[in-house]
């Protein structure tokens, strides 16, 4: 009976939110404060659980949990090599932290968003589920598992995004996305089987020890490399996102960037630590910044001719996605070469510190514009206005996570960005001009958003802001303000780590 | 590589295009959905055909023949995405039952209510 | 709206779901040993509903207890994954194989069909046959109640 709660950790990230996603409906049998009850308990652990991963990972290393072991630390053998594994490293916490905090925000936040709303049982259920289907695909070593939890994060999100089903437009939204997750999930279980028919194994480990770079890997790779990239919203295939993000119940938009987050978590992954070997990493590298820069462009273009609140902010997040895969294509490009020494990691560390950024700081801003469209019951932009007088809070929780999306100094949007047009000028000057237009114009939309919605005459409004979606809002912006004054430690302790984990050294 | 072990592969080709044609070019949203249920059983026999090695048995353990075993880590694969196939399909055929409902079509030319 | 069918269907089908979820109890409970488990099973029994549903027209209202069914099953099955922790090993460790009590047998070499062994396999195959049919059955009741087919997803 002794649980070494530390070693046993990365499981309980997973567990925790299964575990609790199917007492939720449970719980509302007997009533509503103990489904809440519930659902709050089943977050705070496992923001527990994902701390105590992270103090093992800083103190003692990274180690690999084998499922059905007979001890979870003992290692792939010759007789468990098909056994499921998990591995916590420094990356596996940098991901499951950025959703973590992600997930505390919305979760927090839904309490007093949806609190009309009827069904919350299910949308509590689904929450935990999409919560630990996104934390399985980070954590996860294993092909077949990383399917398994792909699908899982699909199924429930699309049923989040549907939720306000009396409105046709969420349930499109949710059908096209459900479509293209679909089609995504085919394609992986094809790359796996090329894979498996290949090497007959599906763990990373195995896979990258006996890859050999045939052409049928190569298929197999640009099959996953699309799928994760159109679960990102990477530009061409970026059509689902901004339905999906306007269409979402305010407080689950957050989550499906998330997701989208995930996807690219796990592309990187599989790209540094499992491909790296058996692939031209300059080729990879180089489509890479082809998509950032094409997401970061046209995800801002787009932007501009937008009059919903949401979807400017979705185009806003496309084309921040641009940003981390520039610079982890360049970071990917110059692998191996003497120009990663001199700035490809400083683009690595750029591009995963702005990850994590990114998560929280367009999360902030997703919660505060579903705030606006909560008090004011608009997403319209010519139709909004005036909402300073009512809600300052929530004004400045805009403002703090405006300024940082758009790089602002000294928010923490600055200092990824900094780290990124500095890194990647030395690569091609023309990328990183291309990058500051893109943020001088993400300024000029918050600008836009900000004038017309929080400034001008009294509009009057009917509702007030619940404390709860003030409390969440605050926790966002806590986080964005540490990570703005402490960016140096923020690299050294939580990115650096993250990149050794990916193997390629700072 | 034989008869045998091509005429699974061919399957799955077929399957596949004839799924990809009715995504790609149908405009009922249930046939679509039967399109992607096909490309879904394609995939799951590609799994399934990978599997099969010359003389090896079933890995059923209760009175097993004494002879070589496959490894059943891809009927497990196989099983996983038929189940999710299941749940999958269920949940888009509910939301165009919902669109049904709210556009009162379910062509998918006139299912366009979001904007670009 | 009622799509009742003819009384010879129907007490056809009353007969017949016996037989069938006699063969899903079957298939659960050999899913260690034979192919089969927890999901085929469950599916072979939700066919049973699917009967139902296709003779009688609809089911009387029991939503409540499916769902109900549905996340104690999951629940078990999480509680079953998580033993193998609390007896001090990793996650889904069957640490109820070969100490005796139910499922507990043990077998050496080849198992010629003993159905008492398996230790948490056997278990963890009857929630997830309880999951399912919970599971599978709401989703049919659901479709089959069309016209108020909006309650899906709520």
């Amino acid at each position: 009976m002794n649980v070494d709660l530390l070693t046993q950790s990365p499981v309980f990230v997973l567990a925790i939110p299964l575990l609790f996603a199917f007492l939720t409906p449970l719980a509302n049998k007997v009533s509503k404060e103990l489904r809440n009850a519930v659902f709050l308990i089943g977050l705070l652990l496992t923001t527990l659980f994902v701390s105590l991963m992270a103090y093992e990972v800083y103190t003692m290393g990274s180690w690999i949990y084998v499922f059905g072991a007979e001890q979870p630390t003992t290692g792939l053998t010759t007789q468990s090599f098909f056994r499921i594994t998990f591995l916590a490293d420094g990356f596996s916490v940098l991901a499951a932290l950025t959703i973590i905090i992600t997930a505390l925000g919305a979760g927090i936040y839904s309490f007093g968003h949806m609190k009309e709303s009827n069904g919350l049982g299910k949308f509590y259920t689904l929450f935990l589920l999409t919560l630990a289907g996104v934390n399985g695909m980070v954590l996860t070593s294993d092909l077949f598992n990383l399917f398994v939890w792909f699908e899982v994060t699909s199924i429930a999100s699309c049923g989040l995004i549907a939720y306000h089903n009396d409105r046709g437009e969420s349930v499109e939204a949710a059908l096209k996305y459900m479509i293209i997750s679909v089609i995504a999930g085919l394609l992986l279980l094809f790359s796996i089987g090329f894979f498996y028919g290949e090497y007959g194994v599906l763990n990373y480990f195995l896979i990258r020890d006996s890859m050999t770079g045939s052409l049928i890997d190569i298929l197999a790779i640009g099959m996953v490399m699309v799928i994760l990239a159109m679960k990102a919203s990477s530009v061409p295939m970026h059509m689902w996102a901004p339905d999906a993000y306007s269409e979402a119940p305010e407080p689950i938009t957050p989550f499906i960037a998330i997701t989208s987050l995930g996807s690219l978590f796990v592309l990187f992954r599989l790209l540094f630590f499992v491909f790296r070997g058996a692939v031209e990493t300059s080729a990879i590298g180089s489509i890479l910044i082809i998509l950032g820069v094409l997401s970061m462009f046209i995800g801002v273009s787009m932007a501009l001719k937008q009059s919903d609140l949401k979807r400017l902010i979705a185009y806003l997040s496309v084309s921040q996605i641009g940003y981390m895969m520039m610079a982890v294509g360049v970071g990917l490009a110059t692998l191996g070469t003497g120009d990663y020494g001199i700035f490809g990691a400083r683009a690595m560390e750029g591009g995963l510190f702005h990850m994590i950024n990114d998560g929280v700081y367009k999360a902030l801003l997703f919660l505060s514009a579903g705030g606006i469209v909560y008090v004011a019951d608009t997403r319209d932009l010519n139709k909004l206005g005036g909402l300073a007088h009512h809600m300052p809070y929530t004004t400045f929780f805009f403002i703090i996570g405006g300024l940082s999306i758009a790089g602002i100094p000294p928010l923490s949007g600055f200092s990824s960005k900094l780290l990124i047009y500095k890194s990647v000028y030395l690569y091609n000057p023309v990328l990183a001009i291309i990058a500051l237009v893109v943020s001088i114009v993400t300024l000029a939309l918050i600008g836009k958003i900000f004038f017309n919605a929080f400034l001008g005459p009294d509009q009057g409004v009917g509702k007030k802001i619940p404390r709860s979606m003030i409390l969440a809002m605050s926790i966002l912006t806590i986080v964005v303000v540490l990570f703005s004054l402490f960016p140096n430690y923020v690299v050294a302790e939580i990115v650096v780590p993250a990149i050794e984990g990916l193997g390629v050294g700072a | 590589m034989n008869w045998f072990t091509l005429f699974p592969l061919i399957m799955v080709v077929t399957l596949i295009i004839m799924g990809l044609y009715v995504v790609l070019f149908k405009k009922n949203l249930i046939k679509i959905i039967m399109g992607i249920a096909l490309m879904q059983n394609g995939a799951n026999l590609f799994l399934v055909s990978l599997a099969y090695r010359e003389g090896y048995v079933a890995p059923i353990w209760t009175s097993a023949p004494s002879a070589d075993m496959v490894l059943p880590t891809p009927h497990a694969l196989t099983l996983t995405s038929i189940v999710i196939g299941v749940a999958t399909t269920a949940l888009m055929l509910s939301f165009v039952m919902m669109i049904k409902k709210h556009y009162g079509t379910i062509n998918s030319d006139e299912v366009r209510r979001c904007r670009e | 709206m009622n799509f009742k069918m003819s009384v010879v269907v129907r007490t056809v089908a009353d007969i017949m779901i016996i037989p069938i979820i006699v063969f899903g109890i079957y298939l659960i409970l050999h899913g260690h040993l034979t192919p089969g488990g927890g999901f085929q099973g469950g599916a072979v029994i939700a066919s049973a509903t699917a009967l139902l549903i296709v003779a009688w027209g609809t089911l009387k209202d029991n939503k409540d207890d499916f769902s109900t069914m549905e996340s104690t099953g999951l629940t078990m099955f999480f509680l079953l994954a998580l033993l193998g922790i609390i007896m001090g090993f990793s996650l889904f460790y069957n640490s109820l194989a070969g100490t005796g009590g139910i499922f507990g047998g043990t077998v050496s070499g080849i198992n010629p069909g003993y159905i008492n062994t398996g230790g948490t396999v056997p278990l963890m195959n009857i929630v997830v046959g309880l999951e399912v049919v919970a599971a599978l059955s709401l989703i049919l009741y659901m479709m089959a109640k069309r016209s108020d087919a909006l309650e899906v997803e709520e």
